[in-house]
């Protein structure tokens, strides 16, 4: 998976799919789901998104939902990969199954270095965060088995080919 | 080899291959469950791969968040989903007949010792009547739907032992509200919530439904009861004879933890915004002026819920400042309550019945909160914006708390008298 680099958006723990993206933007509609991104948690913050940002959060990420709108707006809104103390099991692999990178601190303090705003690059495959002034952040390497659906380019390219 | 719980006895009996590296497996499932929003996600991968469903027989779909359809984006998103399912000759789709996780249980797919996949996280419900259920995305979902597998890691188990007489007035929400107390929002995360009915009483099967639906807020994979006889009553009763495998966990089985939570003395408690684990007895409680109460949602708006919460609206009403909308789990809870004489009782009484289905518990349908409004419901998430405006907040309660409250106007911490009299 290429190296992925951008503006890091902090949030804290326990950030539910409801958070993440409002029920109201539910719908089969691109736009309509990309503009939803964080819209009641601050409506300003979808539009001001750059390809390759990255989302920064504490524990418990995407609780809640199983609606894979919440996943479709992080990529519809070019979200390069999801750092997090650690993830909500559905969450996981919903992202994962649609090939966007989920990692996690391998020392949970290291968040705390990280702030809004701040440049990132991210290697997923090397599992490594660095930052615009050089320091390195350790996360934790994906396994076997996540690395292979990366690869494939998502889940149903698992799929046997009939 | 050491003793194993029960969902490790489910998944090894269910095991295909065991993939070498991270514990991830390989596993058959005995049943797919999906609903109109979350499988209207699926069907163009599903149509452009050219995807066949592995067994038909084996798929309940069910229109419950669109039911019927509010606007027309949805009536469109519901009649294409309509149409898969259709087109897909599904056997078991279920038109307009409540919740999907509801019509799960009421259906024979559904069995003690089972393993289910469902597009909707709360899909632990099964876990009320011994099945190893858990929700997943709609990507996950189509590869089911092709190969009648999924991938999984053993979970570790978290054994809950419940004690004690659960107090006449008290109910399952009460006990899975004081659990979130205790593990929060993620103690049970990737883990199976096992749970032993040790009580005086025993649990009712409604309250059972309700603490499992639940254990997906303590973001548990699964939350399932051991099987016994209140479990084999319920299979009785629905299917005419006991037709699963029930299993049990050894009694040595290795857990990483085990809980005891009594339930002698356990009294009403409270969810506060914005967390379903923000909880607090009701005793403590400052009062709220409520605009909106709702009984309701896969959590509860069952015939024990709608029987409780009549008691309590017997003769009485709803505060003239509040909107109280019922909605029954499934048409065939709706029926009963109709011929228990429930659902005249409630509508004397002030409050609003409505179709079977999710109403406002996702933001979705009728009955969803404005900016000022402040509800109390049997519900099971109150996150902040998801019945609807963002600045609406949401207490989770019981049926009988819910009740209560739409009479007064107020939760309020004496509803059930003062300390002194209670
Ligand atoms: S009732 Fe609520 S929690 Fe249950 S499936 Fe419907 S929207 Fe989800």
């Amino acid at each position: 998976m290429n190296p992925i680099s951008g503006r890091v958006w902090l949030f804290g723990d326990d950030l539910n799919t409801d958070v993440i993206h409002p029920p109201a933007f539910y719908s089969l509609d691109p736009d309509k789901v990309r503009r939803g991104l964080f819209h009641g948690y601050d409506p300003e913050l979808q539009p001001n998104l750059e390809p390759g940002d990255v989302v920064v959060a504490g524990r418990n990420f995407g609780c809640g939902s199983s609606r894979e709108t919440s996943i479709r707006a992080l990529k519809l809104n070019h979200i390069g990969a999801v750092i997090a103390v650690d993830f909500a099991r559905i969450f996981f692999r919903n992202a994962t199954n649609n090939g966007l990178p989920c990692l996690t601190f391998d020392d949970p303090a290291d968040l705390e270095r990280l702030t809004t705003g701040q440049r990132v690059s991210v290697d997923p495959d090397r599992a490594r965060l660095r930052t615009g002034d050089g320091t390195t952040i350790a996360l934790t390497p994906p396994g076997e088995f996540v690395r292979q659906i990366w690869a494939a380019g998502g889940l149903l390219e698992l799929l046997p080919k009939s | 080899m050491s003793g194993r719980t029960l969902s490790d006895k489910v998944i090894d009996a269910h095991t295909v291959d065991e993939h070498d590296t991270n514990l991830f497996r390989r596993v058959t499932v005995d049943a797919v469950l999906g609903h109109d929003a979350t499988t209207a996600l699926l069907i163009d991968d599903f149509e452009r791969r050219g995807v066949s469903i592995w067994d038909r027989s084996r798929v309940l779909l069910a229109n419950d968040h669109f039911s019927p359809p509010a606007t027309a984006e949805r009536a469109d998103i519901s009649n294409r989903f309509l149409a898969f399912a259709r087109e897909q000759d599904i056997p078991n789709l279920m038109l307009d007949r409540g919740i999907c996780h509801q019509l799960l249980v009421e259906h024979r797919l559904c069995q003690a010792g089972g393993l289910i996949v469902g597009a909707d996280s709360h899909t632990v419900m099964a876990g009320g009547i011994g099945a190893c259920a858990t929700g997943m995305g709609a990507t996950d979902i189509l590869f089911t739907l092709a190969t009648g597998t999924t991938w999984l890691r053993r979970p570790e188990t978290i054994a809950v032992r419940l004690h004690g007489e659960l107090p006449a007035q008290s109910a399952g929400r009460d006990v899975v509200l004081a659990l979130l107390a205790v593990l929060g929002e993620s103690g049970a995360q990737y883990r199976s919530l096992e749970f032993h009915d040790e009580s005086t009483t025993r649990l009712g099967q409604d309250d059972r439904f309700a603490i499992a639906n639940m254990a997906v807020e303590i973001g548990a994979k699964f939350g399932v009861f051991v099987p016994d006889e209140v479990t084999e009553d319920y299979y009785l009763q629905r299917d005419g004879e006991f037709l699963g495998t029930p299993v049990r966990p050894d009694a040595d089985a290795v857990y990483e933890r085990v809980i005891d939570l009594d339930l002698s003395g356990l009294d009403a408690r409270v969810a506060k915004p914005w967390s379903p684990a923000n909880v607090v007895p009701l005793r403590e409680l400052e009062p709220v002026r409520i605009t909106s109460a709702f009984l309701g949602s896969c959590a509860s708006g069952r015939l024990s819920d709608i029987a409780a919460v009549a008691e309590e609206l017997a003769d009485r009403k709803v505060h003239p400042e509040v909107r109280f909308v019922v909605i029954p789990a499934s048409v065939a809870v709706f029926q009963q309550a109709l011929r228990a004489g429930y659902v005249e009782t409630l509508t004397e009484a002030g409050a609003i019945v409505n179709h079977s289905s999710c109403g406002a518990c996702g933001g979705i349908d009728k009955g969803v909160l404005g900016a000022q409004d402040v509800c109390v419901s049997s519900s099971n998430r109150n996150f902040r914006g998801r019945m609807g405006h963002w600045q609406s907040r949401t207490y989770l309660a019981s049926p009988r708390t819910v009740a209560r409250a739409a009479i007064r106007g107020v939760l309020a911490p004496d509803l059930y008298g003062t300390r002194e009299d209670s």
